[in-house]
């Protein structure tokens, strides 16, 4: 794994630049604004000290922005390299591919489930364990892709490359923040 | 953290030492780069999955080979069928396998394809238009054709001719593939495959020959891979053995559990910080606090105009310079009196109060977190 404190460093140096280039545009900001900065300052941070190698950093830049209030702030906290990195992440094409993607998928599990029902009366019991056992796999990696940002557009290689670094990320983070707010 | 983030934030502060801070955050992103762009170790711990079972090394050889060897339908329909899902994991197929050992085993799956190289030939007439543009398409990869075109050839045409006449079947096959009850068809394509001549030697029965499920096959040890690592890295996971099935629901429920309450977390803390009294602060120290001995206060102040900020040497992070450096995220009600303070700066690491570690050199005191 890599060197957790050196990310950590990395994390803060950008997490604190961000904050600051947020803070200079408002001065007084109510509550929820500043959760909100907080938390996208955050975010944004870390997704850019990935510089766009991994997928959910990629998509997380690209939901913020997506919606047009957020996005002039989140210019602003990316700086100078937020019009490089959003050139990356809107090039990268997985919005509209994969949408014919999922329907594909949904109509193939349509079909598949109702063809396992019929073959669910004739299987021998180890196949129907086994079946059941990829259900329950299959259910969990759905809701692991809702979790990881940009996960419903990766296959599962993928997603747990992806998730490996996510996890790290929000170590990261919360490292960070805990010793923020405790001192 | 470490005086690190002293010359960091320093960095971030000093406009006119640019060059001096311009060097450290070189050096820090250039360590970050390396760090980042070092390959994974799922390649390494999949090459040693590969390595132990030979003789599903070589089939999967076999599956990859004539995958990469094969990512265009030449031929059109037949080929169509099985690339579709290929493509989808042919790239992190070709990113991620390092096949060491790769003329060796192409030696290894042609000695034992020479068996049914001589029933093969009559297949393989009948399908020359496959086999030949194929073949172009090995030649075109020198290197995993150079030693061996021949096998290659047979290795290719093998699945190639499988595929086409199982096609109706494969196409079953694929609709149950996601839904877990391959391993009928599984069965029933194996029984096909034997009675076919060229079917490979290694087929071991129950487990299909065709290059789908064998790419299927290559895709789930990889994924278990993978789990493995992250069952290293999620706590309280080792207890469950990750090759079963069972075992990787298991590891994926701790997984994800762990991920909500990672981002739970976060949540929470983004709140409190939100909330908690703007001029919160604390101070950034240099690693050489010990002797300083002040590291009790925390006060974490941002400033953020950088004309505030006095040029302070470089160095000076690593003596015992103290530097105060306001960082108020939150809200700005002590304009002027931040500005006073430009003179005076000292930084304590807060976090280093927070961990344990009191190192004194400025790289290796790093934080001691047990992730």
């Amino acid at each position: 794994m890599r060197n957790p404190s050196l990310i950590k460093e990395e994390f803060l140096k950008r997490w604190i630049i961000a904050l600051r280039r947020c803070t200079s545009l408002k001065k007084n900001m109510n509550i929820l604004e500043r959760n909100k900065v907080v938390k996208l300052s955050a975010d944004l941070a870390m997704a850019s000290a990935r510089n766009g190698t991994t997928s959910w950093s990629r998509a997380l830049i690209a939901n913020a922005t997506r919606d047009n209030d957020n996005r002039i702030l989140a210019e602003q906290i990316l700086g100078p390299e937020s019009e490089i990195l959003v050139k990356r992440v809107s090039t990268m094409p997985f919005k509209t591919c994969n949408r014919r993607k999922i329907r594909s998928k949904r109509i193939l599990k349509r079909s598949c489930s109702s063809a396992i029902r019929r073959v669910r009366k004739t299987v021998p019991r180890k196949v129907l364990a086994n079946c059941i056992a990829k259900r329950l796999i299959q259910k969990r990696t759905h809701i692991l892709k809702s979790l990881v940002p940009g996960g419903e557009f990766m296959d599962e290689t993928t997603l747990m490359e992806e998730t490996l670094d996510y996890i790290a990320y929000l170590r990261v983070q919360v490292d960070v923040m805990r010793s923020c707010t405790y001192c | 953290m470490e005086p690190n983030l002293g010359t960091i934030v320093r960095s971030i502060s000093i406009g006119p030492n640019r060059e001096e801070t311009g060097l450290e955050s070189l050096q820090f992103r250039e360590e970050i780069h390396r760090l980042m762009t070092v390959p994974p170790e799922n390649g390494s711990s999949f090459t040693e999955l590969l390595q132990l079972p030979e003789t599903q090394a070589m089939e999967l050889l076999h599956s990859a080979h004539s995958d990469e060897v094969v990512p265009v339908p030449l031929s059109g329909e037949p080929l169509h069928g099985i690339n579709d899902d290929h493509k989808s994991y042919l790239p992190s197929f070709n990113g991620n396998l390092t096949f060491p050992s790769n003329k060796v085993l192409i030696e290894r799956a042609a000695k034992f394809s020479v068996f049914a190289s001589g029933e093969h030939s009559p297949e393989t007439s009948s399908v020359p238009s496959d086999s030949s543009a194929n073949l172009e398409k090995v030649k075109s990869e020198p290197a995993e054709t150079d030693s061996n075109p021949n096998s290659s050839q047979l290795l290719v045409s093998d699945p190639a001719v499988n595929i086409k006449n199982q096609r109706s079947e494969k196409r079953k096959e694929r609709e149950k593939k996601g839904k877990g009850c391959t391993k009928k068809s599984k069965i029933e394509i194996s029984q096909d495959a034997e009675k076919l001549p060229y079917v490979h030697v290694r087929a071991r029965r129950g487990q299909a020959t065709d290059s789908h499920s064998l790419a299927e096959r290559a895709r789930r040890e990889k994924i278990n891979a993978r789990m493995k690592l992250l069952q290293e890295l999620v706590p309280g996971c080792s207890k469950t053995f990750a090759m079963q099935i069972s075992g990787t629901a298991l590891v994926l429920d701790e997984i994800i559990n762990h991920v909500q309450s990672l981002q739970r977390q976060v949540e929470l803390l983004s709140m409190r910080l939100a909330t908690v009294n703007p001029r919160v602060d604390f101070n950034l120290d240099s690693l050489f606090a010990p002797e300083s001995g002040s590291l009790a206060d925390s006060n974490f102040h941002s400033m953020v105009s950088p004309l505030l900020w006095p040029e302070i040497p470089f160095n000076g992070n690593r003596q015992q310079h103290q530097q105060q450096w306001n960082f108020d995220a939150l809200h700005r009600p002590l304009w002027g009196r931040e500005e006073d303070n430009h003179t005076f700066i000292t930084m304590e690491n807060s976090l280093l109060n927070y961990e344990s570690a009191n190192s004194a050199s400025l790289h290796s005191n790093q934080l001691k977190m047990e992730l």
